[in-house]
């Protein structure tokens, strides 16, 4: 079975359970089963169940004191996936495809990632026995690293000055291509490549920009992701903009040499390959500061414990004209769980405690 | 030992940098890391290293299409 059919596992639950009898046969009436969407009867075969799909939207939570002046503005909760963060539609996607394509058959993966995509395609191979490198820019939390250590994976740090000469901005892309592709390793590594792989799009198109339409009722008119992967932007934007061309689509890019992990500036990073520029109306630049003050705006004034790019995220939303923006959706791609160190950190350089 | 061996043939570039950081780290005052490569950045990468860790670069030679460096580590002054 593959992994995708029990991500949507759960609206069968009304059927017997998996071997008892075949799946989606006729029930005793002669009808077929009967999809159970009553949330407060639902159970989940497996955790893969949980990560979020059309039937299973993530949250869109009102911002009622930070967000667009004069609009209604909605944050997509991506913390609620299992595992933590948006990157586990990704990693669903990502392993999906890849088995599809029969490129996992007796393999092992690596991939480079600042954790959240780690820590999801980590905890779906464990499931599945397959063994993980993956390759994490320095500047990480430690709390991601001791998650994917946690799930069993094998992390290899790439610290800044990692090649002498000329000091690449995405060493760790670097780095997982090198074991990918090193002849020594026979081909015994598959990288899922989430940067470069049209699944992470897809990821996106099927299930994160449907539902956000769903959830709106069509009435979204604008949205707002991070340049990260681009997966979220490019898919969103193409799902939204496939409905509506008009609904405006707002890109966040971080300053160069940022502490937000997850997020990119496409000047010192190369832009991913899946990023579709042709969804884009606007690029919002959000630097450090008014990302991690905005966070602390989120966790004080709506009770949203969210990562520091939601902070961005929601700063770029607080910028736009409410009037013109009209009803706006924003990601806030994980938790802040994961970041109590580097908030520890700000609390510590603000002297505010 | 005084000599530690670190094979990185057939590893591509950033791979052997980055094995041989780590073996850097690990590397007592006195001993020589040789780090046999054949990715063709490693000419460059392996002086450049050195300086960058402080350590002597005390060979680097180039045979059958097989780079050998050897760095050393110096006893504290």
């Amino acid at each position: 079975m593959s992994i995708l059919d029990t991500a949507v596992g759960w609206l069968r639950y009304g059927e017997p359970a998996e071997g008892s009898a075949p799946a989606g046969r006729p029930g005793p009436n002669g009808s077929r089963p009967r999809l159970q969407t009553d949330p407060a009867r639902r159970r989940y075969r497996d955790v893969r169940e949980l990560i979020a799909g059309v039937h299973n939207p993530t949250p869109l939570v009102r911002l009622n004191r930070v967000g667009p002046a004069g609009a209604e503005g909605y944050l997509k909760l991506e913390w609620f996936n299992p595992f933590g963060s948006i990157k586990d539609r990704t990693a669903l996607y990502l392993l999906e495809g890849m088995r599809r394509r029969g490129e996992l058959a007796g393999r092992e993966l690596v991939e480079p990632t600042s954790g959240n995509t780690g820590i999801a395609l980590a905890a779906l191979a464990a499931l599945e026995g397959i063994p993980l490198t993956v390759t994490i820019p320095s500047g990480a939390p430690q709390e991601k690293i001791t998650l994917l250590r946690m799930l069993g994976a094998t992390v290899m740090a790439t610290p800044d000055d990692l090649c002498p000469v000329d000091n690449p901005s995405d060493g760790a892309i670097a780095l997982a291509r090198a074991v990918a592709d090193s002849p020594a390793h026979r081909g015994r590594y598959a990288m899922p490549n989430q940067y470069a792989n049209p699944d992470n799009v897809r990821a996106h198109y099927e299930t994160t920009g449907p539902e956000i339409w769903e959830q709106t009722e069509g009435r979204v008119r604008t949205f707002v992701a991070g340049f990260g992967t681009c997966g979220t932007i490019s898919g969103v934007g193409r799902f939204l903009k496939e409905r509506d061309p008009s609904i405006r689509v707002v890109a966040v890019e971080p300053q160069k040499g940022h502490h937000l992990p997850g997020l990119k500036n496409l000047q010192e990073a190369k832009a991913p390959a899946i990023l579709d520029r042709s969804v884009l109306d606007d690029v919002v630049r959000v630097d450090d500061g008014p990302a991690y003050a905005m966070a602390r705006r989120l966790f004080r004034e709506e009770g949203l414990i969210v990562g520091p790019s939601s902070g961005a995220i929601v700063a770029a939303m607080a910028r736009l004209d409410g009037a013109s923006a009209g009803l706006t959706v924003g990601i806030s791609p994980d938790g802040g769980h994961k970041y109590a160190s580097f908030y520890a950190e700000r609390l510590e350089e603000e002297g505010s405690g | 030992m005084n000599e530690i061996a670190l094979d990185c043939r057939g590893l591509l570039c950033p791979l052997p940098v980055y094995q041989a950081s780590r073996a850097i780290n690990r590397l007592l005052p006195g001993q020589v890391l040789r780090v046999e490569c054949t990715d063709p950045g490693s000419l460059a990468d392996f002086p450049a290293l050195a300086r960058q860790r402080g350590l002597t670069l005390v060979s680097a030679e180039e045979r059958d299409g097989v780079q050998m460096f050897r760095l050393r580590r110096e006893l504290a002054a």
